[in-house]
């Protein structure tokens, strides 16, 4: 009998709380049953209407609106969870304090279970509604466009006149079996690609080298010139690109119109030549990047230790083999994430991209701008094209891709190996 | 400490039910009225009075809204839904396919006579699938500004040719004529007047999606005609592409252009920007027609999630009525679509009404179909990319009337 206590009591705790009673908690029995009685009364219906909702998308116009329909069928899974994640915790109890009857322990009266609450459980509980409100400000948002992406919401499937449907990979498979998808997709991926790998090693190149040179014994008004060079991170970003998008115009920019002409070089089409605007926006980019690889990188310097190249000097290096052999390498080291960040920062930059020149200019046989990448197409798929479950199924992708390079590098990166 | 927390605790589900208070009372509010009418941003003074006039013969209340026209259906379909929307509302009337397509709006129910009061071409824009979905508001097209201080009156070339030749004489910073030809919205006007035209239609004037006139030989004509700005540098390259719209109008502003094509918009803040101009219909194009710019019509529309269907279309058909627009142009100086009104002496006397009504006889309707969507999105970078020198109109317009055709396709 005393062997059985702990099964018998899991097995009985399918109902919420006789699991408990039988191991003679019983107050704590009726706090638990009394509790998922209510949690059922109140939810019951929700979670048959969401259900339903979730799974039809609805069948009738205009009572049913499909993405109401999508979000409350959500918001009812999301609940179902919280609510299998406490039964579950329930029946665990009953388990483990009914071994500990069976190894003569006593189990907690209603008082220790309060205390041990608080004890133990402290750290859950201060989580707690932080945890709850990220579940439905974060996942559920999460969940949602995931979900978005496997039925066929646009234009003709808007509410109130019609209804959204489940297509499973259909829309996937749009992406790449209608050509000028397809086309689009490869060209932009393409581009954002590239732009990520240069943007971000130019701007990180760029603050390193510059960190370095600063950090210069003998070089003087180190102050003065590190302010100067935080200069291009403290104005905003958003008016930054606003105003060099002016400054690049073909016609009436200064670039063309002062800087260039006063150098003897002919106006360059930085906006109506795809090109040309994608190395503006490298060359902005890199201004705007590196102040803050700067700045990091001036810290780690400043934490190596004089000896290391004391020593060096004693042993015949020369500034490369300093560099190479112990700056950089220190610099690598402690930097890694933040230059890994640097790396998915750009690839979903779209405020430059958007704000510089809509991510034009336009380019034949595409359904993009000629600079747009991934993120900036997706916006307008979903604001001009009202492509909503495309647009989803491409955010899917990219998330994808950035969630699966970004773990890779962390993981090949030393830095994040267990400390010899 | 457990005495602190309980007191945050308290205090935050107290905001929070205060939060929740907030967004109900503004649902509730408008419960107190019969009928919410959201108008254009500064156009409500247009219709004042007669608000005043309908509350008091049928005994309602009325809560008039100013939001940006071009947005208002976008807010619809949220508003709508969630019980906050309007029961009447404006929008430009190229949106109708759309809001038609989703449902948004509720079918209008109009005799013949007040049909015919209307331009036909505005009763038109209103008409989906033969069932009338609003009544026109006002229209407008595009029309010519000039600037009096530059040039005068009588000196203004009657046809395109003769501003093209006019720009031979244009400086690095001063320009004889500018216009967005990289747009279609101002480009149309060149492709219709050679024969060009968006979708083909039917005996019964239904549009036929699949049949598109964007690259017969008419247009690409058109846009051969006026790349030449473009390529010989007539245009600087400055005004090509989203922020053109601004360059364009800070240069006629700073008195560096002497004439642009630009639309009804702009006759507030020229003014306001102290520039003394005047306005004319746009040139003859070289073969002797009219640029047949797009007109534009702007509309009011019931909403189809209105608890007050008739009361709403009482209040439509109240303030589209000839004297009530009569007033609203006075007041807002929006060109009105009813019929009588184009010759109204109130009308003809100002320089701008009478500019707009004049050109509006040529202007023809942008095809309110779903399948427009696609025209603006492909037809625009094809334009730009011909304006731009980087290929000719044959290619740019084949290609773009291709992706027209194959993207709304796989959008059924």
């Amino acid at each position: 009998m005393k062997d059985k206590q702990a099964p018998i009591s899991a097995v009985l705790s399918l109902i919420p709380g006789l699991g408990q009673l039988f191991n003679r908690q019983y107050i704590k029995g009726f706090v638990i049953f009394s509790l998922f009685t209510a949690f059922m009364l109140v939810f019951s219906d929700f979670f048959q209407a969401g259900m339903w909702g979730f799974v039809t998308l609805g069948t009738e116009v205009p009572r049913d609106n499909s993405i109401f329909l999508l979000s409350e069928g959500l918001v009812a899974l999301i609940i179902i969870s919280i609510g299998l994640v406490f039964y579950s915790l329930n029946i665990r109890d009953a388990y483990v304090n009914g071994q500990r009857l069976s190894q003569g322990k006593q189990v907690n009266s209603i008082r220790g279970t309060y205390h041990a609450i608080l004890n133990e459980g402290y750290p859950y509980l201060l989580t707690g509604p932080a945890f709850f409100v990220l579940l439905f400000s974060v996942v559920f948002p999460i969940l949602f466009t995931i979900s978005l992406a496997f039925t066929n919401y646009d234009l003709y499937h808007s509410a109130p006149a019609n209804l959204a449907d489940w297509v499973g990979l259909e829309t996937f498979k749009k992406i790449f079996s209608v050509d000028i998808w397809r086309n689009t997709f490869v060209n932009v991926l393409g581009w954002t690609v590239v732009w990520t790998l240069v943007a971000s090693t130019l701007q990180v190149s760029v603050g390193i080298l510059l960190a370095i040179i600063v950090n210069q014994k003998k070089l003087k008004a180190k102050k003065f010139i590190r302010t100067i060079f935080m200069l291009p991170w403290a104005v905003p970003g958003f008016v930054t690109i606003l105003i060099f998008g002016g400054l690049f115009n073909d016609s009436f920019g200064a670039i063309n119109n002062q800087i260039l002409a006063s150098v003897g070089i002919g106006p360059i089409s930085w906006m109506t030549d795809p090109n040309w605007t994608r190395i503006a926006l490298l060359l902005i980019q890199t201004w705007l990047g590196f102040p803050y690889i700067f700045l990091v990188t001036t810290g780690t310097l400043q934490s190596i230790p004089d000896e290391l190249y004391e020593a060096s000097v004693m042993d015949g290096a020369s500034a490369w083999q300093k560099f190479k052999q112990i700056t950089l390498p220190i610099i690598l080291y402690s930097m890694t994430p933040i230059i890994i960040t640097q790396y998915t920062f750009n690839f979903n930059n779209f405020n430059i991209i958007y704000l510089f020149n809509g991510g034009g200019p336009a380019v034949l046989g595409s359904n993009a701008g000629g600079t747009d990448i991934l993120v900036s197409w997706i916006y307008k798929l979903t604001m001009q094209n009202s492509q909503y479950a495309l647009a989803a199924a491409l955010t899917i992708l990219l998330s994808v891709f950035v969630i699966f390079i970004a773990l890779w590098q962390f993981r090949r990166s030393n830095s994040f190996k267990e400390v010899q | 400490m457990k005495k602190l927390s309980r007191v945050l605790l308290s205090s935050m589900l107290a905001v929070g039910g205060l939060l929740s208070n907030a967004a109900v009372s503004q649902v509730n509010a408008q419960e107190e009225y019969d009928l919410v009418v959201w108008e254009d941003v500064n156009k409500g003074i247009g219709i004042a009075a007669a608000v005043e006039k309908f509350e008091a013969e049928h005994g309602v209340n009325i809560l008039v809204v100013e939001k940006a026209y071009a947005q208002q259906l976008e807010d619809l379909r949220l508003d709508g839904p969630a019980g906050s929307g309007p029961d009447v509302f404006t929008m430009p009337a190229d949106q109708i396919g759309t809001a038609v397509v989703e449902g948004l709006v509720k079918e209008v129910n109009a005799d013949d006579a007040v049909k015919a009061s209307f331009t036909e071409a505005s009763i038109q824009s209103q008409t989906v699938d033969g069932k009338l979905y609003g009544l026109p508001k006002s229209v407008e097209t595009q029309i010519l500004f000039y600037n009096k201080d530059l040039i005068a009156e009588e000196d203004l070339p009657d046809t395109l040719e003769g501003w093209y030749e006019l720009s031979q004489n244009n400086t690095s910073d001063s320009f004889a004529f500018l216009a967005l030809f990289d747009q279609l919205y101002y480009t149309m006007g060149v492709i219709g007047g050679y024969g060009g035209y968006i979708f083909n239609q039917d005996e019964n004037g239904n549009y036929l999606p699949e049949e598109i006139g964007l690259n017969n030989a008419g247009a690409i004509e058109a846009v051969d005609y006026v790349s030449k700005f473009y390529t010989e540098k007539l245009f600087p390259d400055g005004i090509i592409g989203e922020q053109g719209i601004n360059v364009l109008e800070a240069l006629f502003v700073e008195g560096r252009v002497q004439a642009v094509i630009s639309g009804p918009w702009n006759l507030e803040p020229f003014t306001s920007a102290g520039l003394n101009y005047g306005v004319k219909e746009l040139p003859l194009l070289p073969n002797g027609e009219h640029m047949q710019s797009v007109a534009g019509v702007k509309s009011y529309n019931i909403s189809s999630y209105t608890k007050n269907p008739e009361l709403a279309e009482a209040f439509l058909l109240f303030i589209t009525n000839e004297e009530n627009s009569l007033v609203r142009y006075e007041e807002t100086l929006e060109v009105p679509a009813v019929l009588a009104l184009s010759e109204h002496p109130t009308v003809v006397e100002n320089d701008a009404a009478e500019a707009i009504a004049l050109q509006s006889e040529h202007a023809k309707l942008v095809p309110g179909i779903v399948q427009m969507n696609e025209v603006w999105n492909s037809m625009d970078p094809a334009l730009q990319i011909v304006m731009n020198g980087q290929a000719t109109a044959q290619e740019a317009l084949d290609i773009a009337v291709q992706q027209i055709i194959s993207t709304n396709q796989a959008l059924q």
